[in-house]
């Protein structure tokens, strides 16, 4: 049996770039990097020939006609990965315009063989072939036939054993253009700005003989280059088996308030996804900070990603030194152009580097807002892949939901986040007597009997404190409650109650239903039993 | 640091019984060494024209090299250069010939940076006077 050939495979040097290729630039391509002017073309160039460049392995950049030389030097040295210390030993520029002004394309030919004669570069830039061509098409005199110059090219730099990139401008007519058949690799630059926000995306529209990450992905050009958002939901194959995997041996995690770990019928399981919606000031965030906070208590770290509050306001007192002990990952954003898949990738990183088990994301209301408006059509869409992400990697993600103050429909988000989450909790207030009071109640929770009641809470010095089932009334959630019969309230479906404490007592004392509720104490035991009350400190509790 | 480099190479390249000729000589020569390293990288255009600015720039201080003229195709503009220093007392044209190459490359760093600068024209100083 022959041997196949294996291509070498280059770490590209820009994060996130070898993912979507699919595995780094195969050594010895052609490769194609186009786009419009400011897009980052030259960047990307850059920035992998000063990651590729060695000795050994020394780099050619070759400018006809592109930006001037001086001004590519000034403002590429302006980012880390710019080492002069490699100019001149691992990487050499080469400037041919005035080779191309006063003698021709077929001299600027005939000088990047002679370079690659003279010095074997592994590594050729050449900026920028767009340039060439539209010159060439015009050079009055020399006819050209393009086709053949830029083939020739193509060919002499792929025979040549050099891995190879032409740096052009536009890709209008790039199918007609022999040179995009040529090339092994096409990597297309663009910036889109939708009303006042500019959104740069990058797409690997060709990669010969790898599985290259369709789609445009986001990247942001930092003092430190180009970096590209999009490995993190790269990796989404494994979601689902790392998800089965941890239905299998499943840990559920406290919420922080044993009341609601029982309402939930025994806390959160990690992995899973919670909404909890409410109206402004209905202490959703307190709910998220306290299943924080409860997760340090226990050691896990967590992550809060914050989008509408300044760091100073963000969160309680404890909460902020357990952000500066460093227990609680904060990523704090006020941009408007953010991707998802670069607050994805920014989570990942957080996760990964505290080893966090528990994510909150307050609010997606506030996220919403961050987004680049071009990506908000997509939101749903991406919340989506989001979540999946978070819980592939066993994280349980808790996100807060402002919910608009109208009181004639039941909704839980705005975003038809319900559908994809695991567990929901709704906030409310109710007025009663004159009096406006918070409830709350488990809307849902996969694969679980939760507690149905709709419980009135406080919120005080020790954070959120459940307290009864609020009885008497109907009609609770549209806000305006009516009183009812108390014969009516009898709690008829004992499993969905919540445990001894959101006991059956009515309202106003009087409990017709004391007698049967004696009689179904046992069955409120095997309930206990099925779901006890978690105690995360204690290790982990079997839901099976 | 470069200037004292650029004097150096100048003292080099003048030899040992400098006249005015041998200056000027000397200038045009050091000059067609440093633009010889950086042609490649910055191409002859951006070379050529940072010269003339250095020209304008230098003949603030000394008049007379207004002499030059700016017009004068690029290949042409060293043998004017070498002309017009010659022209002068030996000591006044060893000085402006320093200080126009200094200035020349102080116009560089100042767009590409000291460092960059350094590393492009470490090969001139140590280029050895034939």
């Amino acid at each position: 049996m022959k041997n196949k050939i294996a291509i070498n495979s280059l770490a590209s040097g820009v994060p996130g770039l070898d993912e979507i290729l699919g595995g780094g630039l195969p050594e010895y391509s052609l490769n194609l990097i186009v786009g419009p002017p400011g897009s980052g073309k030259t960047t990307l160039a850059h920035q992998i020939m000063f990651a590729l460049a060695t000795p050994e392995r020394p780099a050619l950049f070759i400018s006809i006609l592109g930006e001037p030389s001086l001004k590519m030097l000034r403002y590429q040295q302006q980012f880390s990965f710019f080492d002069d210390e490699k100019i001149n030993r691992s990487i050499r520029f080469l400037d041919l315009s005035s080779d191309f002004e006063s003698a021709g394309l077929n001299q600027v030919l005939v000088r990047i063989r002679q370079e690659l004669v003279a010095s074997s570069p592994a590594l050729v830039f050449v900026d920028s072939f767009r340039a060439v061509n539209w010159a060439a098409q015009n050079q009055s005199g020399e006819v050209i036939d393009m086709q053949s110059v830029t083939q020739k090219l193509g060919i002499l730099l792929s025979g040549w054993q050099a891995t190879t990139f032409l740096i052009g401008k536009e890709i209008d007519e790039y199918s007609l253009h022999p040179i995009f058949t040529i090339a092994d690799g096409l990597l297309s630059l663009e910036q889109s700005v939708y009303r006042n926000s500019m959104v740069r995306k990058i797409q690997v529209m060709k990669m010969r003989g790898q599985a290259a990450l369709p789609g445009m992905h986001t990247f942001r050009i930092t003092p430190e280059g180009i970096k590209i958002f999009g490995a993190a939901l790269a990796s989404d194959g494994g979601i689902r088996v790392a998800r089965d995997n941890g239905r299998r041996d499943q840990v559920n995690l406290s919420m922080g308030n044993p009341e609601l770990d029982t309402m939930l019928g025994g806390g959160l399981p990690a992995g899973f996804s919670m909404l909890v919606a409410g109206p402004s000031g209905s202490g959703k965030s307190i709910l998220a900070s306290e299943f924080l906070a409860e997760g340090v208590r226990c050691g896990e770290a967590g992550v809060m990603v914050a989008f509408e509050q300044t760091p100073s306001q963000l969160h309680s007192l404890a909460m902020d030194e357990l952000v500066r002990a460093e227990k609680i990952g904060l990523i704090n954003t006020r941009t408007l152009d953010l991707s998802i898949e670069e607050i994805v990738q920014r989570l990942i990183e957080m996760i990964d580097k505290m080893k966090a088990r528990r994510v909150v994301i307050d609010s997606l209301s506030g996220f919403e807002l961050a987004v680049a408006p071009c990506f908000r059509e997509d939101f749903r869409e991406s919340l989506f892949h989001l979540v999946a992400v978070l819980s592939g990697r066993g994280v349980a993600v808790l996100m807060t939901s402002e919910l608009e103050d109208r009181y004639t429909d039941l909704r839980f988000s705005p975003y038809g986040s319900a559908f994809l989450t695991d567990a929901i909790i709704v906030q409310r207030y109710i007025e009663i007597d004159s009096r406006l009071k918070r409830v709350m109640a488990v809307i849902k929770m996969r694969g679980r009997n939760h507690c149905n009641e709709i419980r009135e809470y406080d919120i005080g010095d020790g954070g959120i404190h459940i307290g009864e089932r609020v009885l008497g009334y109907a009609g609770l959630f549209s806000g305006r409650p009516t009183p009812q019969p108390p014969a009516a309230t009898v709690d008829e479906q004992p499993l969905a109650r919540c445990g001894p404490s959101g006991g059956p007592t009515l309202r106003n004392g009087v409990t017709p239903a004391d007698a049967m509720w004696a009689g179904v104490t046992p069955t409120v035991a095997k309930w206990h039993r099925i779901y006890p009350t978690p105690n995360c400190c204690a290790g982990r509790t079997s839901n099976s | 640091m470069r200037h004292q480099q650029i004097k150096n190479a100048l003292v080099r390249a003048a030899g040992d019984e400098p006249d005015a000729g041998a200056v000027s000589a000397a200038a045009i020569e050091v000059w067609l060494r440093i633009a010889a390293r950086l042609i490649p990288v910055i191409g002859a255009q951006g070379v050529d024209v940072l010269f003339r600015r250095a020209l304008v720039l230098t003949s603030r201080s000394f008049v007379w090299l207004a002499a030059v003229n700016n017009d004068e195709d690029a290949d042409a503009l060293p043998e004017s250069l070498r002309r017009c220093l010659a022209s002068q007392e030996m000591a006044l044209a060893a000085e402006a010939g320093a200080a126009l190459l200094s200035r020349f490359t102080d116009l560089l760093a100042s767009l590409i940076g000291e460092a960059l600068t350094e590393r492009l024209l470490e090969p001139v100083w140590t280029v050895p006077t034939p």
